[in-house]
């Protein structure tokens, strides 16, 4: 008698305290990207791949509830990041976020997120520390590091006289700064000898020095990590330049962007890829032709990732179902935004960069990762990426 | 250095150093009339480059509304060039209605025209990013028909490399300076705009129509900037709509080490930070950026009026 | 309250923030000097203070001082401001004109690309998991709020000064002002490194409130914005940089669901304030206030 007292005191408790919110269907997935702003490059693909992926789980939903995603603009800076962010936590009442697209944006809005209690998956957050953030940061986006010595291998096996190597990188380019030391060790590691190092900007458009450099040392090999403008204007001038040995390319290479930056001239670079178009899972094959039936193009790196982050929340949502054996949208929302954070960090996803999954601090393991070429149409306007084995 | 990487780098300093030569002039034409930075410059530069892209590709990216767009008709890339530029100059003229002509017709504090034209260059930019996205527009090779990407000479072992673009790149610069030296020297319409430039009022009893040379001026500096937009982007690509502003405030540096209202001096300007640029060695290629902002400091300590310029100017 | 707060907490010291920042412009411009430098100011007190409440060289001064460190970071932060204003402003105010404008351009445009490349500030990255004043965004406001309040009674007790008489006669005529025995050169670098001091214990105090500082707080799109609040808000009026500020600052915000075209709405507007505010807001509420109080005066007087 006195403990169903009990009981029924502190269920009106809870009732009282609060506004005990519960999940709306269709269930909100925030996704916070920079859709204006110098970087809104990224964000305009994180979109399109986040929104193909809400239209693809919604096939079935959560047991049959649909997510809905909500997109808030955080513009290219860290205000713009940590309003969108309260905007999507306490307006829309998500159970998670997808983004922001920079690192420093996440440096800025995750611990706000982190500190509420709401899962973040960052799908373009390479820097070192993001997951650490805080217990509810995670992310689809590796660190690559692991695959650069397939690219240099495979440089080799086209070419066994390598032996003089140039290294090139965007210094002020966080990614492109750390790849360019693993590529630096596995050249040396292979016996090869780094002739000149030179450095660049991801700003800058004139690259003839650096060009004239490589040239002057004579290479057999280039080695580029920088982002696509930058690293596809390098390599065009290295080409136009006169330089004919094989160049390699880091992650940043690794976007259809690329293209129409160094045109006919991108032909042949090897790229070291944490995601294929040509990746071979039922997931991607989805993903890839509904990209190309309305893009008409292969989808990028960044909207893969993108998909695959609010795939792992979609997937996520269904595991909580399945663990409290409610449906979502009878759960409180602090309640589910905690459970989700669980289930990310739960088993594995396959998704279109293959299978992965969250380790506790929130990292991803990524089991498969690809070396490419490029193979340039003869318009020299589009191309794709070939996997090479 | 070597002798042939002193001429590498020079070659290098002078096809960039003309561009910021015609750039830069458009901002120093407009000072010297109007006593005012016109800091829409920058995006009217951005505008120009997208304006040859689109007449001499036709062909648009994925992002902004006009994704996948396709331009009927494609034009030879120097028509697309002259039509980008020309085009650019009546945005400069726009640019003149909407920021400077309302201003000066109340009287207003110079000030404010540098935040409307800060204005209408946001504006610009947003509606460019509007339209075409954010990507990377880049010319293809053969934009300039059949000719081959580069140039290589040997000096024994080592050797020098130009990029055709960058003769191109010299050459139309160099076209470009000779006929407004000769627009300014020699016709009415260059004399009547230096007399303006010396003194508005005088020049409006002597019977000139300042508003009118005003927007001729206008149209010039937009043709210039748009010139120079289009060059940088067949040289380096289109780097997204904000791609125009570092040029925008390195043009400011070029200004001020010619010597604020100086036409020779902007020209002047424009080689020494190009060619300074250049001899920056590769491994503090990273400080290149802010090579052009250093030598502004150095000028107003050594020598505040620039290079070619007349003692202290008095205006805003 | 609360959840207004938890939604607008963030937003509304975000505001008092920026309206700092306008009067950081505000002070050299008083003088007639337009300065674009507060971003640089900015970013480099986000650095000293980052750069103190991180790096493992002051962990034994965090370890002594406990919350001190954070009235110490300001304290450095105003003085590396005011030394490096004073570096700056020197040969730039020497000269009359928009040197000085031209010369901050080109400090913002160095102290970015440095910063970029120094390992102290990061790289690209920049300094990241800056240990917090605060639980909460709303709770910043106990700094950002009384600097406001301190800065704005400063700036009144200034204006009616003798070095705030200095400032206005030079803004009037710098000829007519260095006739009368004011040295033009001496007041204009005062009301400069003023400015500077505030923008550096602005960025200090905002480097734990952004949670993270890196080399894009300081660009030349800031200096702009800054210079927009002040110039619509009003230059001339103690209260028009900070209506501007937060008119200009939550623009953004307001607009925020018309996405893309949201950039294109705030140019329109710096261009319409600018040709039809010649004196900002503050400057049109205050002619209005004199039209109406004539008019008042005229009925009263009976013609």
């Amino acid at each position: 008698m006195r403990r169903s007292v009990l009981v029924t005191l502190l269920l009106t408790l809870c009732a009282g305290a609060a506004y005990a919110e519960h999940v709306t269907a269709p269930i909100p997935v925030g996704i916070a990207v920079a859709q204006t702003s110098n970087v809104a490059l990224f964000g305009q693909e994180q979109i399109i791949g986040a929104k193909i992926a809400e239209k693809y789980f919604n096939k079935s939903g959560v047991n049959g509830t649909p997510i809905k995603l909500v997109s808030q603009d955080t513009g290219g800076d860290e205000a713009g990041a940590i309003n969108a962010f309260q905007n999507l936590i306490n307006q829309e009442k998500v159970v998670g976020i997808v983004g922001p697209t920079l690192s420093q944006q996440a440096f800025s809005a995750d611990p706000i997120a982190n500190r509420l209690k709401v899962p973040v998956v960052g799908p373009s957050n390479t820097a070192k520390g993001i997951p650490q953030i805080g217990e509810y940061i995670g992310r689809v986006s590796a660190p690559v590091a692991k695959v650069a010595p397939f690219a240099l291998k495979q440089a080799l096996k086209q070419n066994p006289k390598i032996k003089k190597v140039a290294v090139l990188y965007a210094q002020n380019d966080a990614f492109s700064a750390s790849e360019t030391v693993t590529f630096q060790e596995t050249v040396k590691s292979m016996k090869l000898e780094i002739v000149t190092l030179q450095k660049f900007m991801t700003t800058d458009t004139d690259f003839t020095t650096q060009a004239t450099a490589v040239l002057g040392a004579n290479v057999d090999l280039a080695i580029v990590s920088g982002l696509a403008a930058d690293g596809g204007n390098l390599v065009k001038q290295l080409r136009q330049l006169g330089y004919k040995g094989i160049i390699i390319g880091g992650n940043g290479f690794n976007t259809a962007n690329l293209f129409p930056v160094c045109g006919k001239n991108c032909d042949g670079i090897l790229v070291a890829q944490a995601y294929s178009p040509e990746a071979n899972n039922p997931v991607n094959k989805a993903f890839v032709d509904e990209y190309r039936r309305t893009y008409k193009k292969d989808p990028s790196q960044f909207s893969a990732q993108a998909f695959a982050a609010v795939q792992v929340f979609g997937e996520g949502l269904r595991r909580v179902e399945a663990a409290t054996k409610k449906k979502i949208t009878q759960l409180e929302l602090s309640v589910v935004r905690t459970e989700l954070n669980k289930a990310l960090r739960s088993g594995s996803f396959v998704t279109p960069l293959g299978e992965i999954s969250l380790d506790n601090e929130g990292e991803i393991n990524q089991k498969t990762f690809y070396v490419s070429q490029i193979k340039m149409d003869a318009n020299g306007k589009s191309g794709k990426f070939v996997i090479v084995k | 250095m070597d002798a042939v990487q002193f001429l590498q780098n020079l070659l290098n300093g002078i096809s960039i150093g003309s561009v910021y030569a015609i750039f830069a002039l458009g901002y120093t034409l407009v000072f010297s009339i109007l006593g005012i930075i016109n800091f829409a410059h920058g995006a009217v530069f951005t505008l120009g480059a997208y304006l040859t892209y689109s007449l001499a590709v036709g062909q648009f990216g994925i992002g902004g509304i006009l994704a996948d767009l396709q331009i009927p008709f494609q034009l030879s890339f120097p028509l697309s060039l002259l039509i980008g530029a020309i085009l650019s100059g009546v945005a400069g003229v726009v640019v003149e209605r909407c920021a400077f002509r309302p201003l000066r017709f109340r009287g207003a504090d110079p000030l404010l025209a540098l935040v409307s034209s800060l204005g209408v260059a946001l504006v610009t930019v947003n509606v460019i990013q509007y339209l075409v996205g954010s990507e990377i527009y880049s010319f293809p090779s053969d934009v300039y028909g059949d000719i081959r990407p580069a140039f290589v000479l040997h000096f024994g072992e080592k050797l020098v490399v130009i990029r055709t673009v960058q003769i191109i790149i010299f050459a139309v610069s160099i076209v470009v300076l000779a006929l407004l030296g000769y627009l300014i020297s020699w016709t009415r319409i260059g004399k009547a705009l230096r007399a303006v430039a010396e003194n508005a009022s005088t020049a409006s009893l002597l019977g000139i129509n300042v508003d009118r040379f005003i927007l001729y001026t206008f149209f010039l500096s937009g043709f210039l900037g748009g010139m120079a937009g289009s060059l940088v982007g067949t040289s380096f690509g289109i780097a997204g709509p904000y791609f125009g502003v570092a040029y925008g405030l390195k043009g400011l540096a070029v200004i001020v080490m010619g010597g604020l209202g100086s036409i020779p001096g902007a020209v002047l300007g424009g080689m020494v930070i190009g060619l300074a640029e250049a001899f920056v060695p590769a491994d503090y290629s990273a400080y290149k950026e802010a090579v052009a902002f250093a030598f502004l400091f150095v000028v107003l300590l050594v020598r505040p009026q620039g290079l070619l310029g007349r003692s202290q100017i008095q205006k805003v | 309250m609360e959840e207004f707060l938890q939604n607008y907490g963030f937003l509304l010291v975000t505001l008092v923030q920026q309206s700092l920042l306008a009067m950081s412009l505000y002070f050299p411009l008083s003088a007639g000097q337009l300065s674009l430098a507060s971003p640089g100011f900015y970013a480099l007190g986000g650095y000293v203070a980052a750069i103190m409440a991180t790096a493992d060289y002051f962990a034994p001064w965090r370890d002594a001082l406990g919350w001190a460190i954070f009235p110490l970071e300001w304290l450095i932060a105003g003085l590396v401001s005011a030394l490096l204003a004073f570096l700056v402003g020197v040969p730039a105010l020497r000269l009359r004109g928009i040197y000085l404008a031209l010369a901050t351009i080109a400090f913002v445009e160095i102290l970015r690309v440095v910063c970029l490349n120094l390992a102290i500030t990061g790289g690209a990255i920049g300094i990241f998991g800056i240990p917090q004043l605060f639980e909460s965004r709303w709770g910043y406001i106990w700094i950002f709020g009384p600097l406001l309040v301190i800065t704005l009674i400063f700036s009144y007790r200034l204006d009616r000064s003798r070095v705030g008489r200095a400032f206005k006669a030079i803004r009037e005529d710098e000829l007519a002002a260095g006739a009368m025995g004011i040295n033009p050169t001496h007041y204009k670098v005062l009301s400069f490194v003023i400015g500077a001091v505030l923008a550096g214990i602005v960025g200090a105090m905002s480097a734990p409130f952004l949670n993270t500082w890196n080399a894009r707080q300081g660009t030349f799109d800031a200096s702009i914005s800054y210079l927009a609040y002040v110039l619509i808000g009003g230059g001339r009026s103690l209260w028009g940089p900070m209506l501007g500020a937060v008119l200009l600052a939550s623009l953004p915000e307001l607009l925020r669901p018309l996405k893309d075209a949201r950039l294109i709405i705030n140019g329109m507007v710096l261009v319409i304030a600018s040709i039809y505010l010649p004196f900002g807001i503050a400057g049109a509420l205050q002619r209005l206030k004199l039209s109406t109080l004539k008019r008042y005066a005229s009925l009263r007087g009976g013609r």
